[in-house]
C-alpha cells in the first residue's frame, strides 16, 4: 500500500495544533528527505529534514560506539525551546519542535502516542 | 602530536566514504543510511552526517579525515566540516560529466567559507567515458594549467592510491604554508 502523505500531514497538523507549546513537527526519511511537515514559518522543510537525519544518525552512532545502547530519542535543549528526534520505525524519523514552556512529561507522552499513529500509516 | 584535519568532499557517488575507509587505521565512523533519492541510481547507502577516519602520518602527526555528505541538502554539514579543515580534496567521478557542475558548486561553497588549500582527486578514471584531467579542470573553471590546484587520479578502493592522494594534499598544504601565495 502506498504511504498516504495526506494522512501523515493530518496526523502532524493534529499533533501540532492540539498539543500546547508545540511549534512544529516533521516526518522525514533516514537519509534526510521530507515525508510530511508542519513547521513554523521561515523553516525550510528540506533543510530541517536533512538536519534531523544527520543528528539522529550521529546520535545512534554515539549510542553504539560509546556503548549507550539503542537510542530512544535525541533531545536538544536550547534556551528558547526543545528539538526532539525520535526514530519512527526503519523508514522514518520524527522531529518535534517545542516551546520552552512545554511540560516535558506531557511532551514525551504525546510524542509516544503520535509515533504510534505515524507508524500505523507508515507500515 | 600535531593533528591535521582533512576534508574529503565531492558530489554523490564520487567515492568519499570509500576513500576514507581505504586509508583509515581506525574503524571508520560512518553515518550512512539507506538512500531514497537519486543516489539510489549509483549506490544503496548514502552518508547523512559525516565519515571519520584517522591516519598516522609520520611520528608526530595524525591526519583526521572527514568525509562530507554529497547532497546539497546537507550543506550545513559542509559548512561545519570546512570551518575547521586545514585542507580538502574535491573528489570528482571522471566518467560522470553531468556532475561536474555540482562539483564546481561544492567547490565554490567551500571557497566562500575557507581559504585553505584544495586539490582535485579524479575517481573512476578507468571507467568508459572518463574525461581526462585537463578537460575536467577546464569544466571546473581552471582553463590555465599553470594556475590550478593539483589534479590527481585516485582509485578510492586502493589503499596505496588513496594514500598517494592524501600525501599529495599534505605536501601541497605544506608547500603553501612555506611560501604563501598572494
Amino acid at each position: 500500500m502506498a504511504i498516504s502523505t495526506e494522512k501523515l500531514t493530518s496526523i502532524l497538523q493534529n499533533f501540532v495544533t492540539s498539543t500546547t507549546d508545540i511549534q512544529g513537527a516533521a516526518v522525514v526519511t533516514p537519509d534526510g528527505l521530507p515525508l510530511a511537515a508542519t513547521l513554523p514559518g521561515g523553516m525550510d522543510e528540506e533543510r530541517v529534514s536533512a538536519m534531523s537525519a544527520a543528528m539522529l544518525s550521529l546520535g545512534e552512532r554515539i549510542g553504539s560506539e560509546l556503548a549507550r545502547g539503542g537510542i530512544d530519542r535525541i533531545f536538544v535543549e536550547g534556551d528558547k525551546g526543545y528539538g526532539i528526534l525520535t526514530s519512527c520505525g526503519e523508514d522514518a524519523v520524527f522531529l518535534v519542535l517545542a516551546d520552552k514552556a512545554a511540560k516535558q512529561g506531557l511532551l514525551m507522552l504525546e510524542i509516544k502516542r503520535t509515533l504510534a499513529d505515524l507508524k500505523a500509516v507508515l507500515m | 602530536m600535531e593533528i591535521m584535519r582533512l576534508v574529503v568532499t565531492g558530489p554523490v557517488g564520487a567515492g568519499k566514504s570509500t576513500f576514507i575507509r581505504s586509508v583509515s587505521e581506525i574503524e571508520v565512523v560512518d553515518t550512512d543510511r539507506r538512500a531514497t533519492d537519486d543516489a539510489l541510481l549509483i549506490k544503496k547507502r548514502t552518508t547523512v552526517a559525516f565519515d571519520f577516519g584517522r591516519l598516522q602520518f609520520g611520528p608526530d602527526m595524525a591526519l583526521h579525515l572527514y568525509g562530507t555528505p554529497g547532497q546539497s541538502r546537507f550543506d550545513f554539514m559542509w559548512d561545519i566540516l570546512i570551518q575547521k579543515a586545514h585542507a580538502y580534496i574535491l573528489l570528482v567521478a571522471a566518467h560522470r560529466p553531468h556532475e561536474f557542475r555540482e562539483a564546481r558548486r561544492i567547490m565554490t561553497f567551500m571557497k566562500q567559507r575557507s581559504p585553505v588549500p584544495m586539490i582535485i582527486g579524479l575517481t573512476h578514471t578507468d571507467c568508459p567515458g572518463a574525461w581526462d584531467a585537463a578537460n575536467i579542470a577546464l569544466a571546473l573553471g581552471y582553463p590555465n594549467p599553470a594556475r590550478r590546484p593539483p589534479v590527481v587520479a585516485v582509485n578510492a578502493n586502493e589503499t596505496a592510491s588513496v594514500a598517494e592522494a592524501v600525501i599529495a594534499l599534505v605536501q601541497y598544504t605544506w608547500a603553501g604554508s612555506l611560501a604563501p601565495t598572494a
